[in-house]
């Protein structure tokens, strides 16, 4: 008899117990549907927070972290890194941008509005390297910068904020005392960890005329290669501590580093909630092995009758048993499209990269065909070691 | 075709050995038609099951077409009833979720025949006893002896040396019995061997040769001694 012949047959066993065969798939739908969503939810968050925190994974950000001595001194600056320094840095080999900006809060009116929002001084590589993207107006262009235009790009928030989301293009705000015209919007950030901040951002040049400010606060360099990153940002450290004859007070984060904490994090929850998961489908193969007993027993006359026929142990073995396994194949793969459609929903909302593997889903296959034949081989071996005489006078 | 030898057939109950067959020896022949009988307790199904390779002999020797079968393997033996014998039941034991066609499929699905090849012969099969129109019928879409005829249908359509009815009209009204006894002896005519199992004078009437089984032993027939049965 062949294997075709068997699924054939337990295919129609178990259309011809509907009901049945439904609930006896659940426990292996509820199983690996869960353990699907579980690693999908966990891989793309873990990909959603190492790409929030590092970014592309090409810039990294320069700090100033005075020591205490330093501190003692008086040598403590608020913006510590000077229009040389930045010069200087972007003299560094394969260091493609510099991004520079200092920011302060400040007060913005237009007529009587009013709101508190950030200001940010920033050089022409922040908004590229930023991934801040114009929606409505301009960008600022070169002769911004070199000019000290008093232009300004806002936020999404501070348009709803001050204009009650009408276009601000062309408006005239005031910042502090001194007025501002508005030439564009961002777009509306996205992602879990997007707060819509109300913020404006002017050319660095215009924010040294208008607010006084001498320096940078912050700066960040981004790389031409993601693998550079970390000998650069040591070379941007030396070079600054050499210009400001600092001993450690300019720094990097390694943000591999943290990167590849944040991965070990997820993945310690990720098998954690997973092996939870796993139980679950555990307990669903112990129903299918209860629910192929009783089939057993159901069907003692049934054995009797094929075995007078001539069919041999095994062959009654390798009936019952891909029953059990078509009854756990067909559940995984229901599970595998509940859970990946799951997934997939969870991601749209929570705007994660939704992330199911082809890895996961063979691997739930295999784990349902495998609990199939685990839990199906006891009630097999019941049946397949029943006497006929008795199985045939058995009411 | 048939040789038991000495055969004997003993059972343990608790501590206690219950011998059910005490040692009978008997042959039958190619193409007869033998009918056993005996009272209930006399040990007759546990021969028909010996005979019809559903059990093994405690001890004694069992030739089916000069092969020795009572030390056969399980295996071995499922392969002499799928091939050897075709069964017919006081039950009927149609399997009630398929179609009289795909029962009488049933033997060649185990014997490993080409679903065309199986259905070609089912189909004879099921023409031979009269239901050619029936064969998309499930069992109960069919009256007992349509039921009957099914199973007889199945019994005969691997072509077995040797056709074994157990009370093969127990269950059916005189004159459907009457019917399937006379389908028997048509079959016998043609060349099977049939032995049938019964406890019914009437149905003992259709076979050449009749067997007397009493406590696990050959017997005289009861009636040519005067009888104490009936």
């Amino acid at each position: 008899m062949s294997l075709w012949e068997n699924i054939k047959m337990a295919l129609m066993s178990v259309r011809a117990h509907k009901m049945r065969s439904i609930l006896t798939m659940l426990g292996i739908i509820i199983g690996v549907a869960a353990v699907i969503v579980v690693v999908a939810i966990g891989q793309g968050g873990e990909a959603m927070l190492k790409s929030q925190i590092a970014g592309d994974g090409n810039s990294i950000e320069v700090f100033y972290q005075p020591s205490e001595e330093e501190m003692q001194q008086g040598k403590w600056e608020e913006n510590p890194f000077t229009q040389e320094d930045i010069r200087q840095l972007e003299g560094i080999e394969k260091v493609s941008n510099v991004v520079a900006s200092s920011s302060e809060f400040s007060t913005a009116r237009l007529r009587d509005e009013e709101a508190e929002t950030s200001i940010t001084g920033i050089n022409e590589a922040y908004l590229d390297v930023n991934q801040l993207k114009v929606e409505e107006g301009r960008s600022f262009t070169s002769a911004d910068f070199l000019g000290g235009r008093r232009v300004a790009v806002v936020s999404a928030a501070m348009q709803e904020e001050l204009f009650e989301g009408e276009s601000p293009i062309g408006e005239i705000i005031r910042i502090g005392v001194q007025p501002v015209e508005v030439i564009g919007v961002l777009e509306k950030p996205t992602g879990l960890f997007a707060f819509g901040s109300v913020e404006a951002y002017i050319p660095w040049t215009s924010m040294r005329n208008m607010l006084g400010t001498s320096n940078y606060s912050q700066v960040t360099l981004q790389v031409q290669n993601a693998d550079d990153i970390q000998p650069i940002g040591d070379r941007a450290t030396t070079v600054l501590n050499q210009l400001h004859d600092t001993e450690d007070s300019y720094q990097v984060i390694n943000m591999e580093e943290i990167a590849q904490g944040i991965g070990q994090v997820t993945t310690i929850m990720t098998t954690i909630i997973g092996s939870i998961a796993g139980i679950s489908l555990l307990v669903g193969g112990i129903g299918v092995m209860n629910i192929m007993l009783v089939s057993v027993t159901e069907r003692t006359r049934e054995i009797g009758i094929r075995k007078s026929l001539g069919a041999t142990r095994q062959q009654i073995l390798l009936q019952f048993l891909v029953e059990s396994i078509i009854l756990t194949l067909i559940g995984g793969i229901i599970g595998i499209v509940l859970g990946a459609g799951t997934a997939y929903l969870v991601s749209f909302f929570a705007d994660w990269p939704s992330l199911i593997s082809w890895q996961v889903v063979l691997g739930a296959v295999l784990f349902s065909m495998l609990i199939g034949i685990a839990f199906g081989l006891l009630p097999a071996n019941k049946a397949s070691r029943l006497d006929p005489i008795d199985s045939l006078r058995y009411e | 075709m048939i040789q038991l030898e000495d055969i004997t057939k003993s059972y343990s109950l608790g501590k206690e050995a219950v011998n059910v067959l005490r040692g009978i020896s008997l042959e039958i022949k190619s193409g007869e038609f033998v009918a056993i009988m005996g009272p209930s307790g006399s040990g007759k199904s546990t021969l028909m099951n010996i005979i019809g390779c559903l059990d093994r002999p405690t001890t004694g020797s069992y030739y089916l077409n000069e092969e020795d079968v009572s030390q056969h393997k399980d295996q071995e033996l499922a392969k002499v009833r799928n091939q050897s014998i075709g069964f017919v039941f006081q039950q009927f034991q149609l399997l009630p979720r398929l179609t009289a066609l795909k029962n009488v499929e049933l033997p060649m699905v185990y014997a490993g025949a080409s679903k065309k090849e199986r259905e070609e012969r089912a189909r004879d099969a099921l023409a031979k006893v009269g239901l050619q129109d029936r064969v998309a019928h499930l069992p109960n879409e069919l009256s007992g002896g349509q039921k009957q005829r099914v199973a007889i249908a199945r019994a005969l359509v691997n072509d077995p040396s040797l056709i074994l009815a157990d009370e093969p009209t127990g269950a059916l009204d005189t004159e459907t019995s009457v019917a399937i006894m006379d389908l028997f002896v048509q079959l016998n005519q043609e060349g099977t061997t049939i032995v049938v199992v019964t406890h019914e004078p009437e149905v003992a009437e259709y076979a050449n040769r009749v067997i007397y089984v009493r406590d696990g032993l050959l017997g005289q027939n009861p009636l040519e001694k005067g009888g104490q049965t009936q």
